[in-house]
């Protein structure tokens, strides 16, 4: 079953190819073309659909392809922020080496904790990250070391929203760079195959705990960056706003009602959930009981999200 | 190093406390055992439970402890339409749907609160919640004693309620084998309902008993889900002598780091041996753990 399904993909995956080839390429340049004529509130915008639709992808790769439902957003998101202020404030090191830093760091922590969530199978994965979120911030909370409840400030001013706007787009692109790799090639079908059945995958000699590490680390990696990216943003990481549930919320809210294991499902999602949250701005408390009424309303009734029911409607014309 | 007062008491608030843990790791428990259900919305039915208490006492001047009860059926009677309507129809959809509806109940119920309750932290003070109970040399809270007298007294009421009744031999049927049990002609479905208002209503009444000895606001159910995690990981699924002694560990553990570490630190110590649990007793895991 696993091999049809592979010819499938490579048969379907010229013209996919291509189309990666050469629309995504122009549509990151155009979103970069156009930024000098933006206005602020459309460059404000664009940074969170960038940064939500990164965050989006990590999250999917782990939970769409790969099984790994995780509730631990939060946890490497903010400890990418840490790493990223700590390193700009005492090295010094540019943007983008920080950037590359804090999501080294979410995927040096994803890597030690492997090892105690992985040997929980499925769902205890979700407690795991769930409790990893929790503990996280109760060490920042606590720690002296990174400024306790009051965090750490950011020592050079943060760059304007254009700058920004363009940061994020870079960011969206590795992001997307690296997700292309890796879902076209043999290491989604592995990931696949673990999430499906994991005895079966070790049977015909699948490695899950490489495979699973891979996805996990990988997302992590990408999640600390984006991390990184707010806290260049708002100049200030704590630990109530960075390693917030609300980051978890959102992003499982995201891939939920966009498609999980689908990439469009990240975009709509994104554009679905920020415009929510403009137009319920004033109401934060409000806006995320909706999204808890839209997740549940969605895994029941359409569980492949929006782009699922979409590409039903049209198979079925 | 540390005043041997200080350390004796702490340690007996553990162990009291630890069994208000079990009372509310019992009801998580029960739902994960009997229905295979992650109830990540535990923590917020806890508050809801301490919610219910603070309005019977507001509203009908009822002191928490006698409207014990009364909170643990009203809980449990919401939580029948609850599951009818988001987990029946997910019934057949496996665990994950599942887990991730009752997610999405969390933050539904968490950000109510917050929309119907306001941010602030309270408490269910009672005139008696904070006095002196002395023991002997150990000097403790008379709501600790309470508290834990009460939990053991329903941590038991449950035992007998799995184990000598016909409720409870259909529960302990739908949980080691629901097909088997479907085959048998028991409506499993039923069985289900009832085990997740049993969890709710446990995790009400440990709710009003935490919100007596501590507070609590609409965002403290996370902590409390966690803590139930560690309970039952420690304790076992379905177990229940394991759940309480568990629960004693775990409040002992939380208040010895309390002392050595600082009180910020009590919740950090207890999710640490929630990975140490994890790490050590995986079998205990994979057994209910694979779909």
């Amino acid at each position: 079953m696993h091999s049809v399904a592979a010819i499938d993909m490579g048969r379907r995956s010229l013209s996919r190819v291509l189309m990666r080839v050469i629309a995504l390429p122009m549509a990151f340049g155009l979103f970069a073309m156009v930024s000098p004529w933006l206005p602020d509130y459309a460059l404000e915008i664009g940074f969170r659909v960038f940064l939500l639709i990164t965050l989006a992808e990590a999250w999917n790769l782990m939970a769409g392809y790969g099984g790994l439902v995780s509730l631990g957003t939060a946890a490497f998101f903010g400890i990418g922020a840490y790493a990223f202020t700590a390193s700009m404030n005492h090295t010094g090191a540019p943007i983008a080496l920080a950037l590359l830093l804090a999501g080294g760091s979410a995927a040096l922590v994803a890597l030690i904790v492997a090892p105690a969530v992985f040997r929980l199978r499925g769902l205890y994965f979700t407690v795991g990250t769930l409790a990893l979120a929790e503990a996280t911030r109760l060490f920042m909370v606590n720690s002296t070391a990174f400024g306790g409840a009051k965090g750490l400030l950011l020592a050079q001013d943060p760059p304007g929203p254009r700058e920004l706007y363009l940061i994020a787009l870079s960011l969206l692109a590795v992001a997307t760079l690296f997700m292309t790799l890796v879902t076209g090639t043999r290491f989604s079908i592995l990931l696949r195959a673990v999430r499906d059945d994991e005895d079966a995958a070790t049977q015909i000699g699948v490695r899950p705990f490489r495979v699973k590490l891979g996805a996990f680390s990988l997302a992590c990696f990408l999640t600390g960056m984006a991390g990184g990216l707010q806290g260049l943003k708002l100049g200030i990481v704590e630990p109530y706003g960075m390693l917030g549930l609300q980051w978890t919320i959102n992003v499982l809210a995201i891939v939920i009602i966009g498609g999980q294991g689908l990439r469009a499902g990240a975009v709509v999602g994104t554009v679905f959930v920020v415009a929510m949250g403009e137009l319920l701005a004033d109401w934060p408390a409000l806006h995320l009981a909706l999204s808890g009424v839209i997740l549940i309303a969605a895994i029941r009734f359409a569980p492949q999200g929006l782009v699922g029911l979409w590409l039903r409607a049209w198979s079925s014309k | 190093m540390f005043d041997a007062t200080v350390v004796t008491n702490s340690l007996a608030s553990g162990l009291l406390l630890g069994g208000m843990l079990a009372l509310t790791a019992l009801g998580l428990s029960i739902t994960l055992g009997a229905m295979r259900l992650v109830n990540l919305a535990h923590g917020e039915l806890l508050v809801g439970g301490a919610y219910l208490g603070y309005g019977l006492m507001r509203a009908a001047a009822i002191d928490p402890l006698i409207g014990l009860p009364l909170v643990g059926c009203t809980m449990g009677l919401l939580a029948l339409p609850l599951h009818r309507a988001v987990l029946t129809p997910l019934a057949d959809k496996g665990m994950e749907a599942q887990m991730l509806t009752m997610f999405g109940v969390a933050v539904v119920l968490n950000n109510l609160y917050l929309l119907g309750f306001s941010a602030d932290t309270r408490a269910l003070d009672t005139w008696y919640a904070a006095r002196a109970a002395h023991l002997g040399p150990v000097t403790v809270p008379v709501i600790y004693l309470l508290g834990f007298a009460v939990a053991l007294l329903i941590v038991g009421l449950c035992h007998l309620l799995l184990t000598r009744t016909r409720f409870g031999r259909e529960l302990r049927a739908a949980s080691s084998d629901a097909d088997a049990a479907r085959t048998l002609g028991m409506d499993v479905s039923r069985v289900h309902a009832l085990a997740f208002a049993l969890g709710a209503a446990c995790a009400a009444m440990g709710g009003v008993l935490i919100g007596m000895a501590f507070s609590f606001n609409p965002a403290s159910g996370g902590g409390h889900l966690l803590n139930s995690f560690t309970v039952v990981v420690l304790g076992g699924i379905g177990n229940i002598f394991g759940t309480l002694i568990a629960g004693l560990v775990l409040g002992v553990v939380q208040s010895l780091g309390a002392v050595v570490f600082g009180d910020g630190y009590r919740d950090l110590v207890g999710l640490l041996l929630f990975f140490i649990a994890l790490a050590l007793r995986p079998q205990r895991i994979a057994a209910t753990g694979s779909r």
